[in-house]
């Protein structure tokens, strides 16, 4: 999305393509933040 | 319509209504309740029983200009060709059942419900004329200020005026004849859509059939922009100005009528030339009203599952890749259901979706992606949260736990997401397969 709209995002964003943000679960959340991640955006 | 009830194999089910449809694609079961019409299907059309019967009604078929009886056939070409009682406006005097040949009437008769089993769904359920609040522009307040269809029906030669233009408050023939474009759609208060440059092409083609009828009289179109586009319509839009209609580039804000003559005054300003404000007068207007989802559409969105856009047409698979699609296997768009068309659009679409479902239906198999669900029964503790968060209803809670159905299933894996014991997976994007994404992603940070 942000490639088609053509927007700049930070090279530290790590995006992870999940098939539906139905299927986040908290878990994976915390497992993110747990590694060291500042945040985590769900987008869909 | 004639032509396909007269096909073999094709069951048409008019005066009907979608009730229910469960299942999916390959095996729907539809419930129909068949409306009683209050005669049976002897009827064989003569119309013996409109002259005896007392009561009237409102013709819906012009629009509500002319009465028509109670026992009546909703137009000349309705299929079938069985007349049908108004209920609300019969007084059950039975002079109709004296007077039938055929012992068609039946007051008795009761809605039936018909249960159809079928493989695939096509939505075609059009579009209504949006109608105007009253007293917006003058409509509903001054009798000469009437909509496009109204007008359409004025200049059918079967119409209520057998074709001859009138204007509504006194019979006579109009003068001056003024179409107001882009009425309820481009606003930002009503409809912000275009209806697809239908009402423009609409307007062109009775201001030219107005003018071939009577060259001596003066037409006027105010527009805000002429949405000429599709095949020789821009050529017919030069051709209609070239004949002396008059396009006026302007946003008609307020009509008044003049008591004494019911004509119609409006004050705008040609904003192509930058003129002075300018009082003009015109026997007739008819606003060009924006094409909005037909009614109901409400109720077969939520038997049907399906999802509508903002403007409230049918939502698509994709508004440019996949406009027929929905996001049901199966279940397929055709025409102003998706979005407003044309006539050669909507039957380009219509076409389309029959072959792409003649395509799904003649293989007796259904290819799926492994992309599904899968639950544990040994886990699963039946609590049905699965159940109550599957956007396409796939999953069912049973006596021996959750069950996937492969078909409905989309592999979205909401109900993994919420399954409080873990019981269900999808294939290839389980759980541990994302945390080692993470991990690895996460490992220079």
């Amino acid at each position: 999305m942000a490639g088609t709209i053509r927007a700049q995002y930070p090279s530290t964003i790590r995006p992870i393509r999940i098939n539906c943000t139905g299927r986040v679960t908290p878990s994976l959340m915390m497992r993110a933040i747990g590694k060291g991640a500042d945040g985590v955006i769900v987008a869909g | 319509m004639l032509e396909a009830a007269r096909t073999p194999g094709l069951n048409v089910y008019t005066y009907s209504e979608v009730e229910d449809v469960s299942g999916f694609v390959g095996n729907f079961n539809v419930k129909i309740r068949k409306r009683a019409r209050y005669v049976n299907n002897d009827c064989n059309g003569c119309g013996a029983c409109f002259d005896v019967c007392p009561a009237y009604g409102y013709d819906e078929f012009n629009e509500g200009m002319n009465p028509r009886k109670a026992i009546y056939v909703s137009f000349a070409q309705a299929v079938p060709s069985i007349a049908q009682i108004d209920m609300t406006r019969c007084i059950k005097c039975e002079l109709c059942k004296g007077v039938c040949e055929v012992k068609a009437i039946d007051f008795d008769q009761e809605d039936e419900i018909v249960d159809v089993e079928v493989g695939s769904i096509i939505v075609a359920t059009g579009w209504d004329e949006y109608e105007p609040e009253t007293g917006y522009l003058g409509y509903n307040v001054y009798p000469n200020v009437i909509t496009q269809m109204k007008l359409e029906r004025i200049l059918a030669p079967n119409g209520p005026t057998v074709g001859h233009l009138v204007r509504p408050s006194d019979g006579k023939k109009p003068e001056k004849i003024l179409f107001i474009q882009c009425v309820g759609s481009r606003d930002l208060n009503m409809n912000t859509y275009c209806s697809a440059g239908v009402c423009c092409m609409i307007s062109i083609k009775n201001s030219k059939l107005i003018k071939q009828h009577y060259p001596e009289m003066e037409i006027s179109v105010a527009y805000m922009d002429i949405r000429a586009a599709g095949k020789d319509y821009e050529e017919y839009y030069t051709a209609s100005r070239k004949e002396g209609i008059r396009y006026i580039r302007t946003n008609v804000s307020k009509i008044q009528e003049d008591p004494e003559t019911q004509n119609l005054k409006i004050i705008i300003q040609n904003t192509l030339s930058s003129t002075r404000l300018k009082e003009l007068e015109y026997d007739m207007v008819i606003l060009s009203c924006a094409m909005v989802p037909a009614k109901g559409v409400e109720k077969i969105k939520g038997i049907l599952k399906l999802e509508t856009s903002q403007d409230g047409f049918f939502k698509e698979f994709h508004s440019r890749l996949n406009p027929i699609d929905t996001k049901i296997p199966g279940i397929v768009l055709a025409g102003a259901s998706q979005s407003p068309k044309s006539i050669g659009e909507s039957i380009a679409q219509g076409r389309a979706a029959a072959s792409s479902l003649a395509r799904l239906m003649w293989k007796d198999k259904y290819r799926i992606l492994l992309i599904r669900a899968t639950v544990d029964k040994d886990r699963c503790a039946k609590c049905g949260l699965c159940e109550l968060n599957c956007p396409y209803d796939a999953i069912k809670t049973l006596a021996d736990g959750a069950e996937v159905n492969e078909i409905l299933c989309r592999g979205c894996g909401s109900c993994l997401a919420n399954c409080p014991s873990e019981a269900i997976t999808l294939r290839y994007y389980r759980e541990p397969q994302y945390e080692k994404q993470i991990d690895a992603i996460l490992e220079e940070i």
